[in-house]
């Protein structure tokens, strides 16, 4: 491997233990994958909290964890320090910024949480609680490199921005994060993002949910590795619309890039896409692909319920007013726990605006940093039965849980949440 | 008892001998085996129930989210490590992973000498991380 001068000042020790460790890692990472040379990264998202996975290590001494679970080492390496060139932010945290009865965990987990996320902060991260960190001005550019925790952020870094970034991990996140390299490898090579698959899309697809459904029906269909060209006659697209697209694709196949002529940076129209690269296949989504999708997420039937949550990923300013707007005035049914989950800067705006009062008098909670499946059995177990308005969120729970799994567009999960129940009207069919 | 040697790209040295343990669809990441005690309990999983823990892991790549690895890693610091990996073809997830287990590892074979249709559960392998050379001993 070739290796510059600094980076091999840098394995020498002479920048400390820490980036040496860090190094190494992603030295003996690109080693496996076979680069032959590493690029710097200038953006990372990284995941800080006292995630449930931790649990294995018998320890709440954030430093021996970190280096045990992050640097694969015994021994005891202080992480102190993230690149002095790299933007570092903060993904989700199995809490909420500030609440932890309502999620149904102890105070001392809450505070474990709040004592590992502020470690991170010390060395470094900028706190955000984020699996959107677009929402907080987190946006890599064109061709810059990036590391990220969250899957729909690696396609949507890639795809729409141009980025570069891989699917590798919640470890090589850190090591990223605190040596500035990763292996050339991948999505950081501009040959290996040409498209591979032709997919042609026959159904209309306009709303949220249905994009969130063509993230579903495309990534059952994918071969392994392969890079999509979605070609369809799309009308009314937005950033929402795409990054619920993305985030579902990523979900449902091991997708890391995927374009969509007149929308992402790398496609112009669908032979730009290609750019001369071998056609590998052709797959064609029709309405009944979306009916299948759907169907496969949204249990049968109706039932009172409990639990309804929205925002996944994380909602933005405007999707919390139009929250607000279909509330005013309401209530929400009292059995149901009915939550809207977003950033924490994103909730300050629902609080200058007016929207966290109308939500909160409807009965509903603005939660932060977070998400149901993040906070795990504890909270989950609790409930009978979940709404969700988001193929994702519906999916991590229904792995987690054998309990009844209800998933529709925002304005049906609300009316389930207003009567506190789910019926069979408010199933999504064309 | 029939022997076959395959050779792939050697991608973290050692040599090690194990039970073969083979997951042609991968192991779902999030959540997909238990750290603590290496056990698959990914619910459409062919091996549920089966642990990792000193077996030599036989897998096509990773599946799903961006914390595949975090998973194994778990699994490295609670003790219940394979002896060494064999990957049809290496993804950025297991590539992390393999960087973090640090066992004994051999990817990217040629097309027809796939591992996970030439071995099954059970058989015996050598492998040789230096020189990317498996030896399986059939069961």
């Amino acid at each position: 491997m070739i290796l510059t001068e600094k980076e091999k000042s840098i394995l020498d020790g002479k920048d400390g233990k820490l980036k040496q460790t860090a190094l190494e890692n992603v030295v003996r990472y690109a080693d496996v994958l076979g680069a032959k040379e590493l690029c710097e990264v200038t953006k990372a998202t990284v995941f800080c909290g006292a995630h449930n996975y931790l649990n294995v290590c018998k320890t709440d001494d954030f430093q021996e964890l970190f280096s045990k679970m992050n640097l694969g080492k015994d021994e005891k390496v202080p992480f102190d320090k993230t690149h002095e060139n790299c933007y570092v932010q903060s993904c989700v945290a199995p809490c909420d910024q500030f609440e932890y009865k309502a999620l149904h965990q102890s105070k001392n987990y809450f505070d474990k949480n709040s004592n590992f996320v502020d470690e991170c902060r010390k060395a470094g991260v900028i706190i955000a609680g984020s699996c959107a960190p677009y929402l907080t001005g987190w946006l890599p550019v064109q061709g810059e490199h990036f590391v990220t925790t969250e899957s729909g952020v690696t396609t949507i870094g890639n795809s729409l921005w141009g980025a570069m970034g891989n699917s590798d991990g919640i470890e090589a996140a850190f090591w990223s994060a605190i040596c500035g390299r990763t292996p050339k490898w991948g999505n950081h090579i501009k040959e290996n993002r040409y498209a591979t698959h032709h997919v042609k899309v026959e159904a209309e697809i306009n709303t949220l949910l249905e994009w969130d459904l063509l993230g579903k029906a495309v990534g059952m269909k994918l071969p392994t590795s392969s890079r999509p060209v979605i070609d369809g006659d799309f009308k009314n697209v937005n950033f929402t619309k795409l990054a619920q697209f993305f985030t579902t694709i990523s979900m449902a196949s091991n997708c890391e890039i995927c374009h969509i002529p007149g929308y992402t940076s790398e496609a112009r129209d669908v032979e730009d896409a290609f750019r001369g690269n071998e056609f590998q296949g052709e797959i064609t989504i029709t309405e009944e692909d979306l009916q299948y999708a759907y169907d496969l997420m949204c249990d049968d039937g109706s039932a009172d319920i409990e639990f309804v949550s929205l925002g996944c990923p994380h909602y933005n300013i405007d999707m919390l007013k139009k929250v607000a707007e279909y509330l005013d005035g309401k209530k929400i049914h009292e059995r149901v726990h009915f939550m809207v989950w977003t950033v924490y800067p994103i909730k300050s705006m629902a609080d200058l605006n007016g929207y966290t009062k109308i939500i909160e008098e409807a009965g509903g909670k603005i939660y932060t940093s977070s998400c149901p499946t993040t906070v795990g059995n504890v909270f989950l177990d609790k409930y009978s039965n979940f709404v969700f308005d988001s193929y994702k969120q519906a999916r991590s729970v229904k792995s987690d849980t054998d309990k009844p799994v209800y998933y529709g567009d925002m304005y049906n999960c609300m009316d389930a949440a207003i009567n506190g129940r789910w019926e069979e009207d408010n199933r999504w069919k064309k | 008892m029939e022997k076959i040697t395959i050779k792939g790209r050697g991608a973290i040295k050692g040599i090690v001998e194990g039970e073969a343990l083979v997951c042609p669809k991968s192991i779902a990441g999030w959540g997909g085996i238990d750290p603590a005690t290496g056990i698959i309990k990914e619910p459409m999983n062919v091996n549920k129930g089966k642990t990792i823990k000193d077996k030599i892991l036989v897998m096509s790549g990773s599946k799903g989210s961006n914390g595949w690895s975090c998973y194994f890693g778990a699994a490295r610091a609670a003790g219940a490590t394979p002896k060494g990996w064999l990957f049809t073809s290496i993804d950025s997830s297991s590539g992390v992973a393999s960087a973090i287990m640090q066992i004994p590892t051999i990817v990217d074979f040629p097309e027809d000498q796939d591992p996970c249709d030439l071995i099954s559960n059970g058989d015996w392998i050598k492998m040789d991380g230096n020189t990317g050379i498996v030896e399986i001993t059939k069961k």
